[in-house]
């Protein structure tokens, strides 16, 4: 038995997305089974199925080393006060 | 070579193996974490308490969809018309598949897998919901379950996915409720078809009522204990006589509207706090859920059965692969 870790994407627009697992002998009965257990009602026009021991995990403490870097934000504010600045003197 | 200490691993490993993503010093930062909102996954360091009862809450929960999607299952063939056959057999894939979905989740917790749950419910050594330890006797039972016990269902679910502070379970359970809300609108259709009907049929839904009424408000439990673990950590969001007296007060005045008794001789209205039911006698829902309601034993024998009668297809399957 694998388990396979269900990917769905409607057609056009967004990305895919996670929606769950399910359980199957093969990727063939994988597919059949997804569609029945997450697709009765046109959740999604495309349907990935990946192998939970194909999913590489980042571990969370390196992932979350980047998110503290304010420098690669800005939120505007600068500008926007002395925009508002030259208003109030026009 | 290695970049990353610890390296990166499978997902599968992952989850099989010991948790690896957050931790708490204790319970107090734990709840503090919970009370900010904070969502729990499969592979977090949780606290062996908050492991246990959520796994059973989830257990009971696909259980409870199991045994549900059955009953449903015994009334495709004699729903009248083909309409509502291929309503009740959406319906059925409906709770099945909620209870698949709930079995992987709860699996993913690493207490027992999915065969040792079956095993436990087909022995009878864990727990499923009162109403469905009940027998449907006619058509109109199956109406009243669509549209009272689904109902039921659908308001303490629905409380348990506002604020759910396990990740997993509040994203099956989104599914789950989006689904049950069709399950109540057909529901509610196939009243109102029999309540327009004949005199027969207005009185065999009455009769139907008379038997369900009361499970359907048990279903909610007795009044939440101030310690209510599952309260404490976001799991219920709300507490069971609070969800109990509002469902009251919707369906009270709905079937009425419908022109049925309500099958409770005390039932009044309070000008200050709305319909009132009379006083529950808990001893019945306790009986029920240590497998020892009226159809307990025939419903658990039935699941059983069933899925000793399937094993064929799953052998096949798995050696076709
Ligand atoms: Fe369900
Ligand atoms: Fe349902």
């Amino acid at each position: 038995m694998r388990t396979f870790e269900v990917f769905l994407k409607k057609a056009g627009k967004d990305e895919f997305r996670h929606v769950g697992a399910i359980d199957a002998a093969d990727a063939e009965l994988g597919v059949t089974l997804a569609r029945e257990a997450y697709v009765r009602r046109g959740e999604g026009d495309d349907l990935w199925l990946v192998d939970r021991t194909h999913i590489v995990v980042g571990p969370p403490a390196f992932v979350r080393g980047n998110h503290d870097k304010p420098h690669r934000h800005n939120d505007g504010a600068a500008i926007a006060e002395r925009r508002r600045q030259q208003r109030e003197t026009a | 070579m290695t970049l990353l200490d610890p390296t990166p691993a499978t997902l599968a490993d992952r989850l099989a193996g010991p948790p690896v993503g957050r931790s708490w010093a204790d319970m107090d930062e734990f709840e503090t974490f919970l009370d900010d909102g904070g969502i729990v996954e499969a592979h977090d360091d949780m606290p062996e308490a908050y492991r246990t009862e959520v796994f059973r809450f989830i257990e009971l929960h696909a259980n409870s969809e199991l045994m549900g999607g059955l009953t449903e299952r015994d009334w495709i063939p004699r729903a009248p018309g083909l309409r509502l056959k291929q309503i009740f057999l959406a319906k059925t894939q409906d709770e099945i598949g909620h209870a698949h979905l709930l079995y992987m989740v709860a699996a993913d917790m690493g207490m027992k897998d999915r065969e040792q749950m079956l095993a436990d419910l087909f022995a009878g050594r864990t727990r499923f919901h009162n109403v469905f330890h009940y027998q449907a006797v006619t058509w109109a039972d199956q109406i009243a379950i669509a549209y009272l016990v689904d109902a039921a269902a659908f308001a303490s679910q629905r409380a348990v996915f506002q604020n759910c502070s396990y990740g997993p379970y509040k994203r099956v359970l989104k599914r789950i409720i989006a689904e049950e809300g069709f399950h109540m609108r057909h529901g509610e259709e196939m009243l109102l078809r029999i309540a327009e009907g004949t005199r027969i049929q207005h009185e065999m839904f009455q009769a139907a009522l008379e038997r369900w009424w009361m499970p359907a408000v048990q279903l909610f439990g007795p009044d939440s204990s101030p310690d209510d673990p599952l309260l404490a950590w976001h799991i219920k969001s709300e507490r069971n006589e609070v969800l109990r007296h509002a469902y009251v007060q919707k369906y009270v005045p709905l079937l009425q509207g419908y022109g049925f008794d309500i099958p409770d001789s005390g039932l009044r209205h309070d000008p200050v706090d709305g319909w009132l039911i009379s006083e529950i006698d808990w001893s019945e829902l306790r009986a029920t859920m240590r497998n020892g309601g009226p159809d307990s034993r025939r419903r658990i024998a039935t699941a059983a059965g069933s899925y000793a009668d399937t094993a064929w297809v799953r052998d096949a399957l798995a050696a076709a692969s």
